[in-house]
């Protein structure tokens, strides 16, 4: 092949790189690893036939919003408001916060929970970590701060090392991930619940806000689209693997030696330690920390950006404080509040997570929605509307995720 | 009068001359042509479908909209690029506040409406961004009318009188016809009109580099980042981008045009005037982190045996960046630069005093030095205007302080 075209080419991709990548690895943040290593423990390789279609509806998914990023140069939330009007829009970022708020929680509870692995207190980590993670996105320009987000996300390799260290046995692995479900499996009750929980961890109504605002931040044209479509997929794909490893990581382990109940991503990490040895028990420990941590910086920006732009605030993190004070409130209280709760004795943590969890799944019908209608606006989107064959593709993940969703809400108000 | 705000009157029943309801406000049009804030009919939507309600045939507006016409004369709607629709165009919409100068979203649009002999004369007086039409427009239909009313007054009114008000369209014919001509945005400071359209997305950011003049939007492009002024300049069609290209700066305008694909370069230089043409070619041949990547060519040069009148009147007919006339330079034989005056020495000396005398001895540097030392130069000379002088010690261009902070703060 010629080499100068291959070497623009690669140049194409390498300049749009970053959103759709980061987007879908913080997917796996502290709930997701918890997901994927209880369903490893619970059922083994039975699981991972769920990878595929999983990886086919985030990609489908992602894809519309940073393809509407491209196209119309404004963020999901300002679309929303022009499409669908005021009321609309202001219920559904209530929800967002209301969501993204026990999101942020739970990975700052990642944090504290995968460094008290190493002895440290919570009430050091906590609030050093939230510091961190404000100074982070209100010192850095957009730029800046994706380089260390990708940093991030290569990061997540550790998952796949851990894996390889479990001596999983690969082939029952590799024939698990290409055959399709057993009836037995169908009809047992707990196995519904982890296929439930597994699809619901993967597609957050978060992530298109985020990815989307992410993809105008940087700047992306219609015409750098065809390049920026394969940041999505690389990134779906990545993401997936990892989470393959992990759940492949706690079968070859944890089920093979009948350990099943793991109550958080923390204590996987600790059940590895005497069968998987040292070296996989912190990869999983430092892989989670560095997920949630991740995660943690993530959630409230696009929460901010999305609420600030809907309902006509001043927004952005190249604007100074007094300039955008409800983007900054707004920001700085999810951090406070979600690191805050956690250094609260007796807090009732389990419940907030539940609660958000539910409020999570009811938004998301609603944002699947409202993408495709977008996405399908001729007006909107000119040229470049869904094709018809990928509508329906589109159209089916959607109603598969609505139908979902309220199994999984049920599901998340028994556990809870 | 009375105000009432656009969010009442969507959805309000519509009563014919007979005083049946007959059908509910669907939107409100202006017609930009005939008049720029009178608003010249309802679309109302009845059971016969959508129907068109003049103003001029409404006898009262609130709380229930009542013609003295019969909804049997009321003419079918049919769909028209060039009138403006409250609700589709702006409600929700963005839209520039040139009081203010930033970009807005509308929350509700206020109409006004007083009694013309036998009928209602309906103007647009003012878009509302606060809390008081959100709110107005979240409890509407919840909350008991007189009730929210009562609650409304007491919520201090954000809202934007119509003149300053520069409506968003991408398309083209459309704005001519809706006569958009951001004549309240051309008139802000080029680095204000900046800000704003970093705020905008590309097509809306098209728009206004497509309509506004073309000295103002080359000011303008100026202030973008690098990064948007390509983008900018790309999505124009190459004889419009060469219309501005010629009026920046052309030490600006070689940075510009050397970020763009050569192929796009070219056809923007292929449509400019030949001189500007010369000028912005000849920068675009140095590396742009040299002192001759970000010179001007456009400064002022007089003879070393002129007298301050002659500098007067090379200032007067000066047509370069404003930042350029700090200093006036003197030239010898064979064009060699042999001294500098600061512009406060001609200010304070008479008008027939030679420039030789009270010329100052000048600091000057080669096309090829590295802009960290052109930033020294100026450090520790405490200049406004460095002069670049070729191999013949020839004035080949020079730099002015307000590119040298810019230098510096965009060093990456």
């Amino acid at each position: 092949m010629d080499f100068r075209r291959w070497r623009t080419r690669l140049g194409l991709f390498l300049a749009v790189v970053g959103p759709g990548f980061i987007t879908a690895n913080v997917d796996n943040d502290a709930g997701g690893i918890y997901t994927y290593s209880l369903a490893g423990a619970q059922f083994g390789y039975s699981l991972l036939w769920t990878m595929i279609p999983i990886t086919v509806a985030l990609i489908v998914v992602q894809e519309m919003a940073s393809r509407m990023g491209a196209v119309t140069g404004k963020g999901l939330s300002d679309l929303i408001r022009e499409e669908f009007g005021f009321r609309v829009t202001f219920f559904l970022m209530l929800a967002l916060v209301a969501t993204n708020c026990g999101n942020v929680v739970a990975n700052f509870a990642g944090v504290a929970s995968s460094l008290e692995l190493f002895g440290w207190s919570r009430y050091i980590v906590v609030p050093l970590a939230a510091v961190v993670v404000w100074l982070l996105i209100v010192q850095g320009t957009y730029r800046s701060v994706e380089k260390i987000f990708l940093a991030a996300s290569a990061f997540y390799v550790c998952y796949i090392i851990a894996g390889l260290l479990a001596h999983p046995d690969w082939k029952a692995a590799a024939v698990a991930t290409f055959s399709r479900p057993t009836t037995a499996g169908i009809r047992n009750y707990g196995y519904i619940v982890m296929v439930i929980g597994l699809v619901g961890t993967t597609i957050a109504p978060w992530m298109q806000f985020y990815l989307q605002a992410s993809v105008v931040e940087k700047g992306i044209t219609p015409r750098q689209y065809r390049a920026s479509r394969w940041d999505v997929i690389l990134g779906c794909f990545f993401t997936d693997i990892v989470a393959w490893f992990i759940i492949v990581a706690c079968a070859a382990t944890l089920y093979a030696k009948g350990q099943p109940d793991i109550k958080d991503a923390a204590d996987a990490a600790e059940a590895l330690r005497p069968l998987a040895g040292n070296w996989a028990y912190l990869l999983f420990a430092g892989g989670l920390f560095n997920a949630s941590l991740f995660a943690a910086s993530i959630l409230p920006i696009p929460t901010s950006y999305a609420v600030c732009e809907g309902l006509g605030f001043e927004s952005g993190l190249d604007k100074k404080f007094h300039e955008a004070p409800a983007f900054y409130w707004l920001y700085t209280l999810l951090i406070v509040a979600g690191a805050g709760v956690l250094l609260v004795p007796r807090f009732p943590l389990v419940h907030i997570i539940v609660v958000s969890q539910v409020v999570n799944g009811i938004v998301l019908p609603f944002v699947l929605v409202f993408m495709l209608l977008l996405a399908n606006d001729r007006e909107l989107m000119c040229a470049h509307i869904n094709a018809r064959r990928y509508n329906a593709v589109a159209w089916l993940t959607v109603v598969v995720m609505i139908a979902l969703t309220p199994a999984m809400i049920i599901t998340q108000l028994r556990n809870g | 009068m009375s105000l009432v705000a656009l969010s009442e009157l969507l959805g309000a029943s519509v009563r014919d001359a007979s005083g049946t309801v007959r059908g509910r406000v669907r939107e409100i049009a202006v017609a930009p042509q005939d008049h720029p804030t009178r608003i010249a009919f309802l679309i109302v939507r009845t059971s016969a479908g959508e129907r068109v309600v003049p103003t001029s045939a409404l006898r009262a507006f609130v709380p229930t909209v009542r013609a003295h016409s019969d909804a049997a004369n009321w003419d079918r709607y049919a769909p028209s690029d060039g009138v403006l629709l409250l609700k589709r165009d702006l409600l929700d919409q963005q839209i520039i506040d040139v009081h203010g100068r930033k970009v807005v979203r509308v929350n509700d649009v206020e109409i006004d409406s007083t009694p013309v002999n036998s009928h209602l004369a309906l103007n647009v007086v003012a878009v509302d961004v606060g809390a008081r039409g959100a709110i107005r427009r979240l409890a509407k239909g919840i909350v008991p009318t007189f009730t929210l009313r009562a609650l409304l007054d007491r919520i201090p009114p954000r809202v934007i009188p119509w003149q300053y008000v520069d409506l968003l369209e991408t398309d083209p014919s459309r704005r001519v016809k809706l006569k958009i001509a951001y004549e309240g945005l051309s008139k802000l400071h080029p680095a204000d009109i900046a800000d704003i359209v970093e705020d905008l997305a590309p097509a809306e950011r098209e728009a206004v580099f497509e309509t506004i003049d073309e000295e103002v939007a080359a000011e303008a492009l100026e202030e973008l980042d690098p990064k948007v002024q390509v983008s900018i300049v790309e999505s124009l069609d190459s004889d419009r981008a060469a219309d501005i290209v010629e009026e920046m700066d052309p030490d600006a305008a070689a940075d510009l045009l050397a970020d763009l694909t050569e192929d796009h370069s070219g056809q923007i230089l292929k449509e400019m005037q030949p001189e500007e043409r010369q000028e912005v070619t000849q920068l675009l041949e140095f590396g742009e982190r040299t002192a001759a990547g970000r010179m001007t060519t456009e400064f002022i040069a007089v003879p070393e045996t002129a007298v301050v009148d002659d500098a007067i009147e090379a200032l007067k007919k000066f047509e370069g960046s404003r930042e350029a006339l700090a200093t006036i330079y003197l030239t010898g034989a064979g064009h060699r630069l042999v001294g500098s005056v600061p512009l406060v020495r001609i200010a304070i000396s008479s008008p027939a005093a030679q420039l030789s005398d009270i010329s100052e001895p000048y600091v000057a540097c080669a096309p090829d030095t590295p802009q960290d030392e052109v930033a020294a130069l100026f450090d520790k000379y405490n200049l406004l205007t460095l002069a670049v002088v070729d191999q013949h010690e020839r004035l080949a261009g020079i730099i002015t302080a307000d590119d040298v902070i810019t230098m510096l703060r965009h060093k990456d």
